[in-house]
Formats: structure tokens, sequence, C-alpha cells
């Protein structure tokens, strides 16, 4: 799982800028598949047909989102200096003082403005210097327009404990792919694995996914937080325990017949797991059951901790446990 | 058909556990009560229940009519030593009413049987109280259930997510006043059955969707009501829901008055056509109506419905109700029997009929 | 929800304490409690039953002394108020103003039942405040003042208002008597302070003549009305008997919940009598308080020392009553106090009872 993982991980891919991540989990799922299709809005839909006869089974439709939060040059300074907006949730106390990497590889540092208060950490007090002393040398290599984050990277800790960005949500993507390759001996209903744009700018891209897909079940896979580090709001999620199934986040509630089965499946099968109510943030939970005449919706979350900083940390075990869930849910109808 | 007793079936139906994301909860206990009105019961995959009246003919006009079945709640988040629970709202829950209230704990065994606990949510005793503190509402998640139960005995029934209701107890007040918990929405919801049922078949100009929506007061977005009215696809709509209703200490321009009758929504989310015609036919049967004026959105599920599919003509009409989204929400049944006969209107009138034709 | 067979079987064990929590009588207007424990005691007990003008009920039983000896004096005292309302105010859209009768909380106030007794009968009405969705960002963090408070009772308006009650109604809380918890332990309602106390007075004096026990010394019974104003019918009560020794049957507020610190719980439901060395109103006798921790031991009846110095109750007045009094005060250990919601053990109602009877009998005073 680690490997597979770091090579998720290891790739740019802002929100509304997926595509690289996309052709590498292309190239990772294509041979566990049957049919594997980009939808409008760039993300990627992959079919693995079930053996029970037409009418007969099931839509199960599993989802992880490829984008991650990053940033988006708006101006360039006469000093070279760039100046950004906040593509997702930005934590720009956690974002200062950090070396960025754009799609092209241009390296660069973000940085606060000299002087600003901790309080006063915004978009609009950054900018990032990229070496360049001119507008002009700055703009042969970058543009208004171009996106960069932080530093895509991944380190391992311990035995179970893995660090690096964007963990939030290739951990995800992931944890999909192994599925796909755990049911690749076939099953019953069909499964649709989506992976999804734009999650970070507001749950975006699983809304089209779940109106053309039009599951009776469906499941994101994402990370949540969790209650286990100093001075953390009491939650009861922890690094470790396992498969989080979720109940609700700010976004949804979770269908309660599936959270039930999950609990029941997860006991039986001896998967570690806990539950997870969130009480802020959201995931593409909610426009999976949303779209058309909506449909049973739950998550399987990552217990992550420091979720949108440059150090997002999971326990590799808890991933597993959700591959293990996910593929037990499915093999197990 | 013999008469409905309106408001038994408002303390029936508000009774029910019902709270957003557990609309499935009592969904036989529901059916039981109401479903033998209808010729047709469906469950959908978010929690809606669908009762379908026919009138008889083919191909007639489906009518809508939503009104919401989740009501607020609350949810644990923890189990704590001693049998104590924190939790967390479920919708827009007022948190200044839950200290000293009397809550149900909808536990389940390990075969998935029903075990409700009693709980009470505790109050802070006066020598852990600093100076000023009782000007300070303490947050939800300070605030503990206690259930009399040991922490190994409570979690064999009760986990994180475990939802929590208040305990049902009605009050009849002074001139047919009304105080408990869950008439947002389910007092409008018995209003709708008790118009529905009463009216024989061949006298609707459609077939009549009741469509008792979920996840109104929390969760994605109304996705009860677009995804209800997107798998019923109707001609028009009739969405009914409560309304804030005047008290000493709110404006009279944001509020409508119990016992002034339904309140009809005059808002750019409503079709104004059908909003005439009802108000016209209202005045002319005698049946008392109070315009609220919502610029912008109506807060109520027609804020969804009339976006979904091609565009669905809707009406927002309004039940006026004091002390919202606690577990003494007050309504007057002069304006339930208001609301009733408004939505027997709606579903008979051959001028709304001839209008969407 | 609550188990119908076990609930009912529990309640007849504590059918008393329900019927006395049940009844009307915030500070000022305990009438209905002092009729309540006349019917109580009518029958059960010899004791010589007076009703006096300030509201107080006391129960007399002569003792039996040997060598013509001049009899002690034993009193035992629990108060009959409870905290409650009174109308000062009913506006012109027919909503009741009120103050508060006694130390409530104003965060246990907003959404609960209430009865008030009008000129013609009892009127059912709920406290309310601003909607939620009214409020502002600041008002969600603020607790409602009482004065903003209201009571609707369905009023058209003022005139409407004025046909079931009027400025200076009383009122209390409405609040059903419930028995809940693992095994039935816990009691939940209103007004447990200090009709618990009352009950085990009852208790104690019906016991005594069932079992036919005639005590060495004369024991006086008091009802007393208005503690929770701290204008105490107990101050009557003790310069009315000038008793040697004087037993407080109260209620006290605890905190045994998570993440308390152990000496600020105060006590623990469920473990016993609660029995004071000291509150802000009273230095305990140390002697009294030692030997019924003996009695306790020796009978193997759970009772508790009070780990924390608070709150106050009639030993106040009765200690420093005409020429003094050897006081103990007994507590039944109870969670959200001065609620519609307080909560007390059934194991402790028991507990207490029997070491009341046990120190009657065991203590030599």
């Amino acid at each position: 799982m680690y490997s597979l993982i770091k090579k998720m991980v290891c790739c740019a891919g802002t929100s509304g800028s997926e595509k690289k991540i996309a052709e590498v989990i292309r190239g990772e799922i294509a041979p566990y598949v049957d049919e594997i299709t980009y939808d409008a809005l760039g993300s990627l839909v992959a079919l693995k047909k079930g053996t029970a006869a037409e009418g007969e089974k099931k839509k199960i439709l599993l989802c992880a989102h490829m984008d991650e939060i990053g940033f988006m040059v708006t101006f360039i300074e006469d000093n070279g200096m760039l100046r950004l907006a906040p593509l997702g949730g930005i934590n720009f106390t956690a974002a200062a003082f950090s070396e960025v990497v754009f799609e092209n590889g241009t390296r660069g540092v973000i940085v606060p403005e000299a002087g600003t208060k901790p309080e006063d950490l915004k978009a609009d007090k950054f900018y990032v210097d990229i070496g360049a002393s001119t507008a002009g040398e700055a703009s042969r290599r970058v543009s208004v327009g171009d996106r960069f984050a932080l530093v895509q990277y991944t380190t391992r800790l311990s035995k179970n404990r893995i660090v690096g960005r964007p963990i939030d949500d290739r951990a995800g993507c992931a944890v999909l792919i192994e599925i796909a390759k755990r049911i690749f001996g076939g099953c019953r209903d069909d499964v649709y694995f989506a992976f999804t744009v734009q999650e970070e700018v507001g749950c975006r891209g699983a809304r089209p996914v779940g109106f053309a897909v039009a599951p009776d079940v469906a499941i994101a896979f994402d990370v949540t937080g969790v209650g286990d580090v100093p001075g953390a709001k009491p939650m009861a999620v922890s690094l470790g325990d396992g498969a989080a199934i979720k109940v609700r986040d700010a976004s949804v509630i979770c269908d309660a017949g599936l959270v039930d089965q999950l609990h029941k499946i997860a006991a039986d099968k001896k998967i570690t797991h806990q539950t997870e109510v969130l009480i802020s943030g959201g995931t593409d939970t909610s426009s999976l059951q949303m779209a058309g005449a909506g449909c049973a919706a739950g998550a399987i979350s990552i217990p992550s901790r420091y979720i949108h900083s440059g150090v997002e940390m999971i326990d590799l075990r808890d991933a597993e446990a959700c591959a293990a869930l996910g593929t037990a849910y499915i093999l197990g109808e | 058909m013999s008469e409905i007793d309106l408001k038994q079936l408002i303390f029936d139906l508000a009774g029910l556990m019902s709270v957003s994301g557990s609309t499935a909860h009592d969904s036989k206990k529901l059916i039981d009560l109401i479903g033998g009105y209808f010729d047709e019961v469906h469950t959908g995959a978010v929690g809606n229940h669908l009762f379908i009246r026919r009138c008889g003919k083919e191909n007639a006009p489906k009518i809508l009519v939503d009104t919401h079945y989740d009501e607020i709640g609350m949810c644990v988040t923890q189990v704590k030593d001693d049998g104590f629970l924190t939790v967390t709202n479920i919708g827009g829950l007022d948190t200044r009413i839950l200290q000293a209230s009397e809550v149900t704990v909808y536990g389940r065994d390990a075969d998935g049987n029903e075990h409700n606990i009693y709980g009470v949510v505790g109050s802070t005793p006066p020598h852990l109280q600093k100076p000023g503190d009782a000007n300070k509402l303490k947050p939800i998640d300070e605030l503990l259930i206690d259930t009399g139960y040991t922490k190994a005995e409570l979690e064999k029934y009760v986990r994180v997510g475990t939802p929590v209701g208040f305990r049902p107890k009605y009050l009849e007040l002074k001139n047919g006043l009304i105080a408990g918990k869950g008439f947002d929405d389910k007092s409008c919801g018995a209003c709708a059955v008790a118009a529905i049922a009463s009216t024989p078949h061949e006298e609707l100009w459609g077939d009549v969707y009741l469509l008792f929506s979920s996840f109104e007061e929390d969760g994605a977005f109304m996705v009860g009501a677009s995804a209800g009215a997107f798998a019923v696809d109707p001609v028009c709509a009739l969405v009914a829901d409560v309304n804030l209703a005047h008290t000493p200490d709110t404006k009279k321009n944001e509020t409508v008055e119990v016992n002034g009758g339904v309140s009809v929504t005059w808002s750019p989310l409503t079709d104004k056509r059908l909003n005439r015609i009802l108000m016209d036919e209202a005045k002319e049967k005698g049946i008392k109506t109070q315009l609220s004026v919502c610029p912008g959105g109506t807060g109520t599920n027609a804020t969804v419905v009339g976006l979904v599919g091609r565009g669905i003509p809707t009406v927002d009409v309004g039940l006026p109700l004091k002390s919202m989204h606690t577990c003494t929400e007050v309504i007057s049944m002069e304006d339930a029997a208001a609301l009733r006969d408004i939505i027997a209107l709606f579903i008979t009138s051959r001028k709304i009929a001839e209008d969407l034709k | 929800m609550e188990n119908k067979k076990v609930t009912e079987e529990k309640l007849s064990g504590i059918k008393l304490l329900r019927d006395l929590c049940l009844t009307f009588g915030p500070t000022g207007c305990e009438e209905a409690v002092a009729d309540e424990i006349c019917r109580q005691l009518e029958g059960t007990t010899d004791a010589e039953i007076t009703r006096v003008r300030c509201g107080n009920v006391y129960a007399v039983l002569h003792g039996e002394t040997k060598n013509g000896e001049t009899a002690k004096k034993v009193m035992l005292s629990a108060h009959t108020d409870e905290v409650g309302f009174i109308i000062n105010e009913i506006d012109s859209d027919g909503y009741l103003k009120f103050s508060c009768e006694g130390g409530i909380d104003p965060r246990v106030l907003c959404g609960r039942h209430v009865t008030f007794r009008g000129k013609d009968g009892d009127v059912a009405g709920v406290i309310a405040s601003k909607a939620i969705h009214h409020q502002t960002a600041d008002e969600r963090k603020t607790a409602t003042k009482v004065k903003d408070m209201y009571v609707d009772i369905g009023a058209k308006n003022k005139e409407d208002a004025e046909k079931y009650v009027a400025v200076g109604v009383w009122g209390t809380f409405d609040s059903d008597f419930v028995v809940f918890g693992e095994n039935d332990r816990y009691m939940k309602g209103k007004a447990i302070d200090d009709r618990l106390g009352c009950a085990v007075i009852i208790e104690t004096l019906r016991r005594l003549k069932a079992e036919g026990k005639r005590l060495p010394f004369d024991l006086y019974c008091a009802f007393t009305v208005r503690e929770e104003i701290g204008r105490s019918g107990a101050q009557i009560a003790a310069q009315t008997f000038e008793p040697d020794y004087a037993i407080v049957l109260e209620s006290t507020a605890i905190a045994d919940l998570p993440d308390v610190p152990a000496n600020s719980r105060v006590a623990k439901v469920g473990d016993g009598g609660v029995i004071s060395l000291a509150d802000r109103s009273t230095v305990y006798d140390r002697e009294f308080v030692d030997g019924t921790m003996k009695i306790a031991a020796q009978k193997n009846i759970p009772a508790q020392i009070k780990r924390y110095v608070s709150g106050g109750n009639d030993a106040g007045h009765i200690h420093k009553a005409a020429r003094g009094t050897k006081t103990l005060a007994v507590s039944a250990p109870t969670r959200y106090l001065h609620s519609a919601s307080c909560v007390a053990a059934a194991a402790d109602f028991d507990s207490i009872r029997e070491l009341i009877y046990a120190v009657l009998n065991g203590y030599s005073f």
C-alpha cells in the first residue's frame, strides 16, 4: 500500500488541473477494470462490471478526489514577486515560509509580508519568491493563472505512520485502486471507481459523476480529522484505530442503513474500525447524495492528523482497513 | 370516510422519531399511522417517504405536496465514564433549551433491536460556576447527558453517531394552542394528510404525491426535497412548512401572526400566478391567509423544489409557529385547520389545473 | 421509553416521594404540600399533628423517659417549598413575565413546561424566548436573562390572560417523576429538593409506629416553609421547640460528573446520605457527625462526608436559634438541583431512611 500511496502523492494536481494525476491513476487501475472514461469536468470513472444479470445488479459508486489544495498566480509585481489566490481551504499559518512547486517545475517559497501579525495571515498578505528580480524574469518562468502547491512528498516516519502531502486525498485514491485489485476476480454488482476533480473548492466534481452514474449506493473515501493530538477538540477518532465509518460531517448525514451495514461487516470480518462524527469540514459524500433522485451515500474515512498542512499524517494500517472494508462491502453483497 | 382528528394526528406524527438522518427509524410506525389513507407508499434512497393518492384518471397530472418529515435533534459524540454522553446538534437546535431537558437516546443492541434510553441534560452546580458564568450559554459540546448507566452497559447500545431526540410530551394551552417537539414540520405533514385523505379521489385534479422529505434541517442541502421532486417530476408543487411567528422580542415585519391563518410566501422563488389563484380562492372559501414576504429565498424546501428538472411551479405555504427548533414549539389548531383546508383547495382547484395546462 | 413493568414495581416503593414531588409548592405557596403531608401522615403515625399560621406542619411524638428525667428534645426538619416563579407582569399580548423564587440558573429555564396556580385552577404554559432564527451571533452565545423570558399560556391578549391568571400568581415546573437508568437506579423530577427530606421524615414516623417503638426522647418533626429564599420557617420551628439536637434532611448539589476534579465533585450519587462538616451557613457539631458516621459504619449503611464547603440550608437558622442546637445535616446527593430535572438515586433514599432510623435508635442524645 505504501508504494501505491507514494506514487499517488508525488504528483501535482490542484483543483481544476488534475490531468497529470488522473493519467497516473488511469495507468494504475486500467488492468483491473472493464471501462475507463473521463467526464466533462475531468473526473475519471472506471467501471468494473458485475457478474449478475442486468436488472438484478446494483450500481455501487466508490469515490475519492484527485485534487489537492494549492494556489494560483494572480499578479506579478515589478520586483518579480508573485501574488496569489488560494484554491481550496488553505491554512495560511501552516503554509507560511514553505517551499512551493509549480506544474512546470519552477520552485519558490511562499512568504507573508514582513511584519504581518499572525492573526492577519490571509491570502493578500502573501507572495511567492521564485528567485526572480524583475517582472520580466519572473514572466519567462511563470504566468498569471499558473498553479502551484506546497511541495509534494512523503516520508515514512515509522513502520506504520507516514507524513507528506497531499495525503488528502491521494491516500483515498490509493485505497480505491487497491479495492479494484482485490475485486478483480469478480463481483456481483457493477462497481464504478470515480476519481473526482474539484473537491477542495466545494465538492463540485462529484455532482455530475453522481448524476451520470445514478448509483444505488455511493461511498466516498477521504481523510478525516482526529481527536488524539494535544489541544484537539474532543473527537472519538484516533490515528491507528482503523477505518472511520462516517455518520455525519458538516455537509452531510450519511445513510443510516449503510452506516449500520458497514459496522456489521467490519465487526464480522474483524476489520478495525471506529465511528466518525466530524463537526466541521465536508466531503464529496454530500454531492453524491444530492445528484438526481439521490442515493444511499456514506463514507469510509482515513483518520489523518494535520490535514491541509504540509505535514499530513496517516497510519498505513488505517488505509489498509479502509481498503479491506470497501472490498468486504462489495464482495459481501 | 371518518373525519380525521387533526390534533391527535399532529401529536402522533410529531411524536415519531425522525431526527435528520434517521427518518427511516420509525418508518413502519409512520406507514401504519397514515399509509392506509393512500393508494401507494414508497420509501426513497435518501430517507424520503412518498404517499400517493390517485385521482382515477389515466395519465393524470402529478401534484407534489412536500412537507419535511425530518426534525432537529442531536447525535452522540462521546460515551464517557459513569454513563454520560456528549452530543452535537443536528439542525439548528436552540441550545438554550437544553439544560434540564429530557431526551431519548435511540440506542440499539448488538442484534440491531431498538433500545431506547432515557436521559437528562445536566446543568452546572453553583460551586463550579465563576461569577458571570450564568450569563454565558454553554455550547452544546460542553453539555452532558446523564443516562444513569455504567459506561460498559451503555456501550452495548450507544456509539458515536447514535441519534438523540427530545422526549415527546405535549401540552394544550388556552385558545387551541398546543406546545411540543417536532411540530416543525410534522404538524404541516399532519395537515396535508388530513387534507388529502378527506378529499374523495374523483375531486382531485391529478394524482397527489405527498412527499415526507428528509434532510431539510441538516445534511446535504435540502436533498430530500430535491431528490424527491426529481423522482416524481410533477407539474406543480406545494411546499408546506412552519413559519416564524411573532413573539414579544421579534419584529412584526419579520414574522407572521399565530391565529392569523395560513401564511402564503411571496418570494422570487414562488409562482406568482399560482399564489394569486390560491389566495383568491381561499378568500372565497373563507380560509384565513396572511402574506409572508420573503425577498431572496423562502428558507424552506421551496428553495430547491422549483429548480428541479425543467423547473416546477411552486407555492410555499406556512403554519405560524413560536419557539421554533425547541422542544416546546407552539402552534394554533385554528391555523392548522386553515392549512389543511388550503391544501385541500390546492389539490381540487380546477382553476389551478387550468392554469397549468 | 421507560420499561413500564419495572418502573411500576419500583414506583410502589417510592410512590410517596413521587406524590410529594408532583405536589405544587413554590416558596410562598406551600399549602398543597402541607395538605399532602398531613394526608400521608393521617392514620400512619401516633404523632400529634399541628399546622401553624406561618405554614409549617409539626408532628410531635413524646418519648418515654426513665426515672422521671426531663426528656431530651430531638428535631427532624425538612422544608416543604421548592424553587418556582411568580408573575410580575402580563403584557399586552397576553404573555406572562415572571421572577424566580429561589436561586435558579437562568440557563435551565427556556423550553420548560410550567404550571401556574390560577384563580380557577392550574394553567399550563411554556417558558419561551426569541427563536434561534432571530438571534444574533452574540445572542446565540449569551444566556437569556429571566427578565427577557416570558411564559406563553396561549392567551390572545392581556384581557384574555387575566381570565386565568394575575400578577402575584405562583408557578412551578411541570415535570414528570421518572425512574430511569440501569436497573432503574435514578429518579428524576422537580422538587426532589426537599420533598425527599419530607418523605424520609414521614417514613421514619410510619416505621416507628409499625415497629411499635417508643423513643427515649421527644421527637419533633418539622415540615417547614420558605427555605429557598433563606427566610426560613425552620427558624420558627427551632424557636418553638428549642430542641437539644436537630437533624436537617436536605438535598445537596453535587458535581459527580466527568472531567470534574475529585474534590469539586462534593459527593457521589448512590454512595449514601451526605453529611456536612461545614457549609456556608453552619459549622456542624463534630461529635454528632462522628457519632453518626460510626453508626453508619457499624450498620453497614452507606453514608459519605461532603467533600466541599458550599451551599447552605435551614441548619444555618436552626443551630443559632434560641439557646442554640447541636445540628446535623444529612442530604441526598442530587444532580441538577433547582431545575425541572433534579436527579437522585433510589439507593440514597433508602440509605438515608435507614441511617436516620439507626441514629434515632442508636445515638446517645
